[in-house]
């Protein structure tokens, strides 16, 4: 299947999803309906050759294969926690359109496409978020995100046309102009990660964003910037790499606070989702290293990395919204003791902080470590790498608060362990499947489907209950699932280190004259 | 450098200075209507006419998108700039993009879009900077990407019609989205004028409120 074919998928499913939202069953049952459709499509777009549009292309390749099943996923797995706590009515619409625009921002040849693609998607997929129920606090976050998104657009656009016009043939190649260049690409990745000082948006939509809708906005949407930019600059910028060392020198500079801040203040957050947010923010730090690098081998480990990235973060949303959802509250000081109520989301936030950290051999280790390499020596590496551990240690603290003494919000709260609804009134069930079959082939024939009929409806009247009964071991059951899906991102299943390798459409460059 | 392409850069100049400076809504967008739809024309060479066309046509649903969302709207708060330091500033950046011709600036496409997107994003800048009301925003972030892309066509020559189109579908859909922060902001405030932060000065947010689900 084609990337086009995807993307038509996933936006009619977003569409239709939105449409039907204010329903709650219909909206679950479209909304689920549509993202497994759209994944299903993500696993089979064939890596051929591009499809020639217009003077341009558009194609796939294992590596957008890899994000846009990793992306949906991990997202239905996020959707079903979500589901099974609140209601979020948007939440599938936003998944499903982010996908849609990844899956074309990638796939499309040449960045300035790319780009105009991203700042789409990360604009369309913010309005399904905030847009409605209207709030004056969501009314500023998509005022934040739409301003955001478009300056973010426009200055990679011109940043990415300037080049050409420096290095074009039979131009005068300009080391200043590259400079500028690099300096804009900096910024877009700052803004679009959060990087400090350009850290509050990701806090702010923490707070007013639903919940199972963050994966797609804190993590996956940026790391698809991220891909596009870093995917073109060693190609565009390379050659001046050597003459660019006070641009590389501040960006490196801005990498390193920005891992130790986004660290520290991840280490001092009470709420949940603000110590994620934090990581997303500390984490923006190695995504400017990448870029700083100008090296094709940085490349290509920082794209193994953004793939654990996205799919660690998206596992400690998911656990986050497990979390507020067990004890009804996601301030880590009202939760202390909470490992003895809730051990399964214990371990699946060890299974996180696992494919977070990893170790010697692992991509998760590796590529952070190439990164890290390619762009720092010396004390600087140092630091960085003291810093690249601070998700690791935001959760050892999460950990750390989870084994103290229960507090009362912990000691009220309900189990992991599964419970039976009681029994139902035995007169339902027993008067269409009890007494002798009558006799004559039809008759039996129908007589065997009433039995059927009537199992299967009394088996769901005793699920509902069940389901009711047993919200929390699901959720942790959902939750354990994306820890799982992390840690295997994080050893690089899937051939993701392979898929790495390739530099991906961005980074061709764009095919000019009409 | 023909008269024609002139023509178009200062219809396209003209067309985001009203878009950002007229104190009616409705005119604003007529304003962006105008910028959009001569925008695709200020190329050399011209691109493709299906390519042409999809750009005009983004442009002028782009600014149908903002004109509904006007006409439903009590009359939003003025403008930053009122429509005469609007108009100046469009010309001192359309003045300052055809100088920069004269510097032998490295660049693949007309002058005259140079100038029109120096124009647009001299006027965009203020409403964004210093925003006060979310339709004029909204306005001005979609005079802020056209005129980006004015300026990216400067620099890098004709976009190959893909890029043509992505441009076009990202513009429809920054102003579908507008539209939208313009009418939830009715919803939820009763104007457009932007809402104080609730969350401003917390050290930390709370995700309990209702408003918040």
């Amino acid at each position: 299947m084609s990337v086009l074919a995807f993307a038509a998928i996933a936006l009619a499913g977003a569409v239709v999803a939105t449409l039907v939202r204010g329903r709650r069953h219909a909206g679950t049952l479209v909304g689920f309906a549509a993202v497994i459709v759209a994944l299903g499509s993500a696993t089979v777009i064939r890596a051929d050759d591009p499809l020639q549009l217009g003077g341009g292309a558009l194609g796939g390749d294992a590596y957008l294969r890899l994000v846009l099943s990793l992306c949906l996923g991990g997202g239905l797995l996020v959707l079903i926690v979500a589901r099974l706590a609140t209601w979020p009515p948007s939440a599938p619409g936003v998944l499903l359109g982010g996908a849609a625009g990844i899956g074309l921002a990638l796939g499309l040849a040449g960045a300035p496409a790319a780009l105009l693609a991203a700042g789409a998607a990360t604009g369309a997929a913010a309005t399904l978020a905030l847009a409605s129920p209207a709030a004056p606090s969501r009314v500023r976050a998509l005022m934040r995100e739409l301003r955001g998104a478009a300056t973010s657009t426009v200055i990679g656009v011109i940043a990415a046309a300037i080049v050409p016009a420096t290095s074009g043939v039979g131009r005068v190649a300009e080391p200043a102009a590259a400079s500028l260049v690099l300096v804009g690409m900096a910024l877009v990745m700052a803004h679009r990660f959060g990087a400090i000082p350009l850290h509050a948006r990701v806090s702010r939509l923490a707070d007013v964003a639903p919940s199972a809708a963050l994966p797609v906005l804190g993590a996956w949407l940026p790391a698809a910037w991220g891909l596009i930019i870093i995917g073109w600059a060693p190609s565009a910028l390379g050659p001046y790499a050597s003459g660019l060392g006070a641009e590389r020198g501040l960006i490196v500079a801005l990498a390193l606070l920005t891992l130790l801040f986004g660290t520290l203040a991840a280490l001092v957050q009470d709420e949940v989702e603000h110590v994620v947010a934090y990581t997303i923010v500390a984490d923006a730090g190695l995504a400017l290293l990448a870029l700083a690098a100008l090296d094709p081998a940085a490349r290509d480990a920082a794209r193994g990395w953004l793939l654990v990235f996205a799919a660690t973060r998206t596992a400690l949303i998911g656990w986050t919204i497990a979390f507020r959802a067990a004890f009804d509250t996601g301030r880590l000081r009202d939760t202390g003791g909470w490992l003895r109520r809730a051990p399964a989301l214990g371990v699946a936030l060890a299974g996180i902080l696992v494919a977070a950290v990893g170790w010697p051999g692992l991509l998760a280790w590796d590529s952070r470590l190439a990164v890290l390499q390619s762009a720092t020596a010396g004390p600087a590496l140092l630091l960085g790498y003291a810093g690249s551990l601070g998700t690791g240690l935001a959760i050892c603290r999460m950990l750390g608060v989870g084994a103290g003494r229960p507090s009362a919000a912990v000691a009220g709260a309900p189990g992991e362990l599964p419970r039976l609804p009681a029994r139902s009134e035995p007169g339902i069930g027993s008067a269409g499947t009890g007494g002798s079959v009558p006799a004559g082939g039809l008759a039996t024939a129908r007589a065997i489907m009433g039995r059927i009929r009537v199992r299967i409806s009394v088996a769901g009247q005793d699920a509902r209950p069940a389901l009711e009964l047993n919200r929390v071991p699901l959720r942790a059951f959902a939750v354990l699932m994306l820890a799982g899906l992390a840690c295997l991102v994080a050893v690089g299943a899937f051939g993701i280190e392979a898929a790495a390798r390739l530099p991906g459409l961005a980074a061709l460059p764009p095919v000019a004259g009409g | 450098m023909t008269p024609l392409l002139i023509a178009a850069g200062v219809l396209a100049a003209i067309g985001a200075a009203v878009a950002t400076g007229a104190r009616d809504a409705r005119i604003a967008a007529l304003g962006l209507a105008g910028m959009l739809a001569i925008t695709p024309f200020v190329a050399d060479p011209l691109p493709q006419p299906l390519s042409l066309a999809f750009g005009a046509a983004a442009g002028i649903l782009a600014a149908f998108f903002m004109f509904s969302a006007a006409r439903r709207l009590a009359e939003p708060l003025g403008p930053p700039l009122g429509p005469l330091a609007a108009i100046a500033t469009a010309a001192a950046g359309f003045a300052v993009g055809l100088g920069a011709t004269a510097l032998s600036l490295p660049r693949g496409g007309p002058e005259a879009a140079l100038a029109a997107g120096l124009a647009a994003v001299a006027v965009a800048v203020g409403p964004i900077a210093v925003t006060r009301d979310v339709f004029r925003l909204g306005t001005a972030l979609i005079v802020l990407v056209g005129g980006a892309s004015l300026v990216a066509e400067a620099l890098a020559g004709t976009p190959d019609p893909l890029t043509g189109i992505a441009a076009g579908v990202a513009l429809v859909v920054l102003a579908a989205a507008a539209g939208a922060l313009a009418a939830g902001s009715v919803t939820a405030t009763g104007g457009t004028a932007i809402p104080d932060d609730p969350l401003a000065g917390r050290a930390t947010g709370s995700r309990s409120g209702a408003e918040l689900r």
